[in-house]
This record gives structure tokens, C-alpha cells and sequence, in this order.
């Protein structure tokens, strides 16, 4: 594997979380290079530390111990304002709960993260207005979350991830509060951006029928790998 | 993210938040609406102080009888409270004004009496405070102008001047020059309406010995003097109370008039215009405080609800600096609401005040509610409210993304 394909890295990435007295580790020892380009599936039983290991990915959490690489760059090393438009710039989130904000239309929504960018407003909504169009939605762009159905919320929390062109886009179950129709298509939207966008993706599914799209699958146990599955 | 998208987020807050955190903002209101009444009156107060002065104030000298020696200078310079005060025998009269005209710095010398009186006019009718003066002198010395008509001539009777709230908004109709009113069960003619904003009514003083039964013939509630030269004021006060004093057979100790000049009552009216100031700093101070409680508390409750946004914000990109941001605009924004309805308000009340205060003449000048200080207020409450922001907004900003994002 060429060092230069590698966009994710962890180093021995240890999360232990305090509970009063007793020290719950999450993850233990995390070892894994994840190629520019991959769809990787990451799975296991609840409570095995899926989530913990996509917030260390998304930056939104800080390993106890060992080291993370992006992009060849120590996350440690950043400072706060860096990292968080490191984030903003390189990867896209989708999370399960769509986390749209209320008080905003779809296409304010959308449009939110080019804000912190500091894109220009002219780029910024054209840019809001194609990628609604792509995702299907762009005769909803005035309505509230509360105005669509869950799986319209989830194409709008996809096109908010999109509208940055992220290198990386992490998915933590998005398709758990969905049907397994709509389920289905947002996973096939997924698969679409990875074959013709050449992105990278990381989901955590508990679904193995819908890990079947990626091309390669983590299986976590207990905080630890235990299976690295690719094809 | 731009400054202006922070304050576009923070409006778009603003409209969504919950009414019961807009009960915050009261505090703001009532700051605002005291700074705005306090410099208003301050402004419309130095604007008639200086006419006043200005225009003659400065050789004119009151006497009247009655000394206070409590030591509270206030009830000197209030003339009717001290006449009220006195008995029989400390009265003005006609041997006081001939004493005061052997004093050759006194150029004219006025006699007046002064009580209320039923008024009436096409079946309305009113109480209101008569002065009866002598007229021949009175238009030669005092500081009121005529809006319309004339003033009062010495061959007149029957006829009264009245002051420009009575003329204008006192009963229904309007009163002009030439209307009839009926005094005490006689017909008044008017003749002059001065230019200011009083209800006081001015008659010769020999018809308004008539009218008012109670005052007994060549006794004066008080007399007016105009000295020669305005320069002297001191050196005249000091000769007439030496003057009266040997003419009156009383000594400095037990003393039964007052002199006073028009200075002095403008000094006093500032004095007391500057007590009211300070009451309504106070006011001022205290609710501010107040305002600056409330709008924390609300912000500290804005963010707590709104830690979930605030997650999904870092998770897209926002920085701590954002977040701040946002949430200091909609503090400020929070603020500015308060102030511009403290701003109507206070209008309102400077507006209302120089009837509140009515006769005391204390905001005679009316107010004047300037630009200056509609900015002044508006900039002081944006800053209070961000003021009140900076600690829950700082909090806010902390956030770690993970633990905000899992907040529900
Ligand atoms: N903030 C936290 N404080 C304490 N313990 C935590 C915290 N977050 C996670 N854990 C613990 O870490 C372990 C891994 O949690 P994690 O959320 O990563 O599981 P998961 O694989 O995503 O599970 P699920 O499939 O149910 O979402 C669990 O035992 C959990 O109790
Ligand atoms: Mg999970």
C-alpha cells in the first residue's frame, strides 16, 4: 500500500471513558489505514464502539491515547480553529437522527456549512441549488425539517454533507430511523457518490445487507477489531 | 464564518425563541425608558433655564412674608407654602412697599396676591390658580411673553390673561382672545394668552381682591421688585433686608420675610431638577442590573437548548469563534429590542412628564428627546445585552462537538 493512498490512519487509538471511579474503555488499541476511495462498512454487536471510533474519524473527539493521522496530518496538532475547518473543508457527515437545525429551511441547511466557509453568497447559493436539484429535492428547498418526511430529511442531511465536496463522508447508521425501501435508495445514493464522485466512504451499519455495498468491512468487538473483511 | 451571516443566525434566533424569554427584556425597558426621560428633561430644563436667563431673570427680586430658619433652603424659596405658615401679623404691606421706595436701586415695585378660583366656561368648570398683579407695573417686569392678544393695560378691568394650556387644552373649546369666562360668579374678558405651558390665570389685582374673598385690601402675598442695575443684586437684597428689617422693628433672628431672586428659584429648580436626575439614574442603574440578570439567565437557557445545534454546527464546520459570535449578536439583538420599546417608552414619559409634575414648573421647558440620546440609549442596551451574553455565550462556544452532538 502506497503511504500517499492512505487518508486515515490509527495508531494504536485508545478511548476510555470515566465513569465515576470505573474507567469504561471503548475502544482499545485501534490499529487501521483506511485507502483514499475505500467504502468501508464498519460493524458489530451494540455497545463495541462503532460511534466511538466515527467521532474520533469526523475529529469531534479526541482519542486517550495513540494518535490519529488525516490526510498525513497529526488531528493533536491542530489547533481548535483549524480543526474545525479541517473538518468543515474535508469531511461530510451524515448521523442518524438527520440533525437538521428547526428553525432553518431545507436550503438554509444546506447552505450552513459553505457559511462557515466563508464561501461567497452568489457561489455559495448556486452551489445550494444543484445540489438540492441532484439530491431530488429542489421543490422542497423552502420547507422546515418539520415540513418533510424522514427520508427527505436524510436526502437534505446528505446534500449538507455533499455541498463542501468532503473528501471523506461518515455515515453513522443512516439509515436507522428510516424504512428499509428508503433505506435501501439513500444507501444506493451513497454508492453513487463513491463510484462516480470518487469518495471516501465509512459507515457503521447493523444492517449486513447494506454492508454488502461497501468494499471493505470492519467488524468491532468489545473496542477491539477483530475482522477486516475486504470485497 | 462573516460577521454579517453571525448576525443573520442570531436574528433568525431571536425570531424563534420563546416568548417567556422576551420577559427578560423588561429590565432593559425600564433603563432605557429612565435614561431617555432623565436626559430629555435635563435638555428641555438647561433650555428654559437659559431663556430665562437669557432673557431678564437676573434683576428681579420676590419678597415674601415668612423666614424659614429650619435650615432646608427648598421652603424659603416656596412662597405660598411659607405664606400658608404664617399668622396675621407677618403680612406685607402698603408701609412695606413704602419702605421699598426709599430704596433708590429699586427701579419698579409690583404687588400680588395669589389664591385659587372656581372657573367656569359653557357649563364646564375648573379649579385654578389665580394671581392678581398690578398691572401697571407687572407688563414692565415679568419673564412671560404673549402669544396672542396683549398684556395688561393699566386702564383694565374686568379682563385676564391666561396661560397657554388653559387656553388650549383645558376645557373643550378652545379659549381665544375676547371669550368670556366666569370667575367666582363674574365675567372675565380675555385679553392676552402668554406664551408658555401653565393653567395660571392673571387678573388686576384690585378685581382679583374681589374675587378672592379671604385676601384683605392692600395685604400682598408677595411684591415683586426690578432693580436698576442687574450688576447690584447682592449689594440690593442685602439693603432691602436691612431696610425691612428696621421698617418691620424685627431683628435677624426673628426675621418674618424672605427675599428672593429669580436666580435663586432657577438655582433651586435646578437643585431639583438634579434630585429627580438622580432618582432616575437609580432607576436607571437598577433595572439595567436587573436587565443584565435577565438577559444572562435567558442566554444561559438559549444555549442550554440549543446545545444540540450548536454540535451539529462544529460537526459542519463552525468554530468556537462562530459560536460565540452568534450567540453575542443575539444577546445584543436581544438588547436592542428592549431598547428601542424603552426608547418609545421613555418618550412617552418625557412627553407626560411636565403635566405629571404640573404647577412646580420643574420641567417648564418641556422635554426635548434628541437623536443624540435615542443613539446614546440604543447603543447602551446593545452593549448591555451583549454584556449579559459574554458568559453563557463563552460557555456555549466551549462546547466539545461530541458531547453537544449526543445532548438531548
Ligand atoms: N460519553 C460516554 N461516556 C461513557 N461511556 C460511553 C460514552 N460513550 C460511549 N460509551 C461507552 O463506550 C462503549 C462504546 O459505545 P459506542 O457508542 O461507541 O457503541 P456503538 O458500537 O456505537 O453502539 P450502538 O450500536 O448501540 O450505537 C459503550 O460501552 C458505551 O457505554
Ligand atoms: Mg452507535
Amino acid at each position: 500500500m502506497e503511504p500517499t493512498d492512505t487518508l486515515l490512519n490509527f495508531e494504536n487509538v485508545w478511548k476510555i471513558y470515566q465513569m465515576g471511579e470505573v474507567e469504561v474503555p471503548a475502544l482499545q488499541g485501534i490499529d487501521v489505514k483506511i485507502k483514499k476511495g475505500d467504502f468501508v462498512a464498519i460493524i458489530g454487536a451494540s455497545g463495541s464502539g462503532k460511534s466511538t471510533m466515527m467521532n474520533l474519524i469526523g475529529c469531534l473527539d479526541v482519542p486517550s491515547k495513540g494518535r490519529i493521522f488525516l490526510k498525513g496530518q497529526d488531528i493533536s496538532q491542530l489547533s481548535e480553529s483549524d480543526l474545525a475547518t479541517f473538518r468543515g473543508k474535508t469531511i461530510g457527515f451524515i448521523f442518524q437522527q438527520y440533525n437538521l437545525i428547526p428553525t432553518m429551511s431545507a436550503f438554509e441547511n444546506v447552505m450552513l456549512p459553505l457559511e462557515f466557509q466563508e464561501e461567497n453568497d452568489s457561489i455559495a447559493s448556486k452551489r445550494t441549488r444543484e445540489i438540492l436539484e441532484f439530491i431530488g429535492l429542489s421543490d422542497k428547498m423552502h420547507y422546515l425539517p418539520s415540513q418533510l418526511s424522514g427520508g427527505q430529511q436524510q436526502r437534505v442531511s446528505i446534500a449538507r454533507c455533499l455541498v463542501t465536496d468532503p473528501e471523506i463522508i461518515l455515515a453513522d447508521e443512516p439509515t436507522g430511523a428510516l424504512d428499509s425501501v428508503t433505506g435501501e435508495n439513500i444507501l444506493k445514493m451513497l454508492e453513487k457518490l463513491w463510484r462516480e464522485k470518487d469518495k471516501t466512504i465509512i459507515m457503521v451499519t447493523h444492517d449486513l445487507n447494506l454492508a454488502k455495498y461497501a468494499n471493505t468491512t470492519i467488524e468491532l468487538k468489545d473496542g477491539e477489531i477483530i475482522r477486516i473483511q475486504d470485497g | 464564518m462573516k460577521l454579517s451571516k453571525c448576525l443573520k443566525h442570531a436574528l433568525n434566533m431571536m425570531i424563534h425563541s420563546k416568548l417567556r424569554s422576551w420577559l427578560t427584556i423588561i429590565g432593559i425597558v425600564i433603563g432605557v425608558s429612565s435614561v431617555i426621560a432623565i436626559v430629555s428633561i435635563g435638555e428641555g430644563m438647561e433650555q428654559s433655564l437659559n431663556a430665562q436667563i437669557d432673557d431678564l431673570g437676573g434683576d428681579i427680586l420676590t419678597i415674601t412674608p415668612g423666614f424659614s430658619r429650619s435650615g432646608d433652603k427648598h421652603f424659603r424659596y416656596l412662597p405660598t407654602l411659607s405664606t400658608q405658615a404664617t399668622d396675621d401679623e407677618t403680612v406685607l404691606d402698603r408701609s412695606d412697599i413704602q419702605a421699598l421706595k426709599g430704596i433708590p436701586d429699586i427701579d419698579l415695585i409690583d404687588t400680588q396676591i395669589r389664591g385659587n378660583v372656581d372657573v367656569s366656561y359653557r357649563g364646564e368648570t375648573g379649579s385654578l390658580s389665580l394671581t392678581g398683579v398690578d398691572q401697571k407695573v407687572w407688563s414692565k417686569i415679568t419673564t412671560e411673553d404673549i402669544r396672542d392678544g396683549r398684556m395688561l393695560d393699566s386702564a383694565d378691568q374686568n379682563v385676564i390673561l391666561i396661560g397657554a394650556s388653559l387656553a388650549d387644552n383645558y376645557f373643550d373649546q378652545t379659549l381665544g382672545i375676547n371669550k368670556v369666562i366666569n370667575i367666582e360668579g363674574s365675567s372675565f374678558r380675555i385679553v392676552g394668552i402668554m406664551d408658555d405651558q401653565s393653567t395660571n390665570v392673571i387678573m388686576p389685582i384690585q378685581m382679583a381682591y374681589q374675587v378672592l374673598d379671604d385676601k384683605e385690601k392692600d395685604i400682598y402675598d408677595s411684591i415683586v421688585v426690578k432693580i436698576r442695575d442687574e450688576e447690584n443684586l447682592d449689594v440690593v437684597v442685602e439693603k432691602i433686608e436691612y431696610k425691612l428689617m428696621i421698617t418691620r422693628h424685627v431683628t435677624e433672628s426673628d426675621r418674618d420675610f424672605t427675599v428672593t431672586s429669580n436666580v435663586q428659584i432657577m438655582e433651586m429648580r435646578s437643585e431639583m431638577m438634579s434630585s429627580v436626575s438622580l432618582f432616575l439614574t437609580a432607576i436607571a442603574a437598577v433595572s439595567l442590573l436587573v436587565g443584565v440578570v435577565g438577559i444572562t439567565n435567558t442566554m444561559f437557557t438559549s444555549v442550554l437548548e440549543k446545545t444540540k445545534e450548536i454540535g451539529i454546527m462544529k460537526a459542519i464546520g463552525a468554530r468556537n469563534r462562530d459560536i460565540l459570535t452568534i450567540f453575542l449578536f443575539n444577546a445584543g439583538l436581544i438588547g436592542l429590542v428592549g431598547g428601542i420599546i424603552g426608547v418609545i417608552l421613555g418618550i412617552f414619559i418625557s412627553e407626560a412628564l411636565p403635566y405629571l409634575m404640573g404647577d412646580l414648573t420643574l420641567a417648564s421647558g418641556g422635554t426635548i428627546v434628541s437623536l443624540n440620546v435615542v443613539i446614546l440609549a440604543l447603543s447602551i442596551s446593545v452593549l448591555v445585552g451583549m454584556f449579559a451574553g459574554v458568559i453563557p455565550a463563552y460557555q456555549g462556544s466551549k462546547l466539545k462537538p461530541v458531547d453537544a452532538l449526543r445532548y438531548e
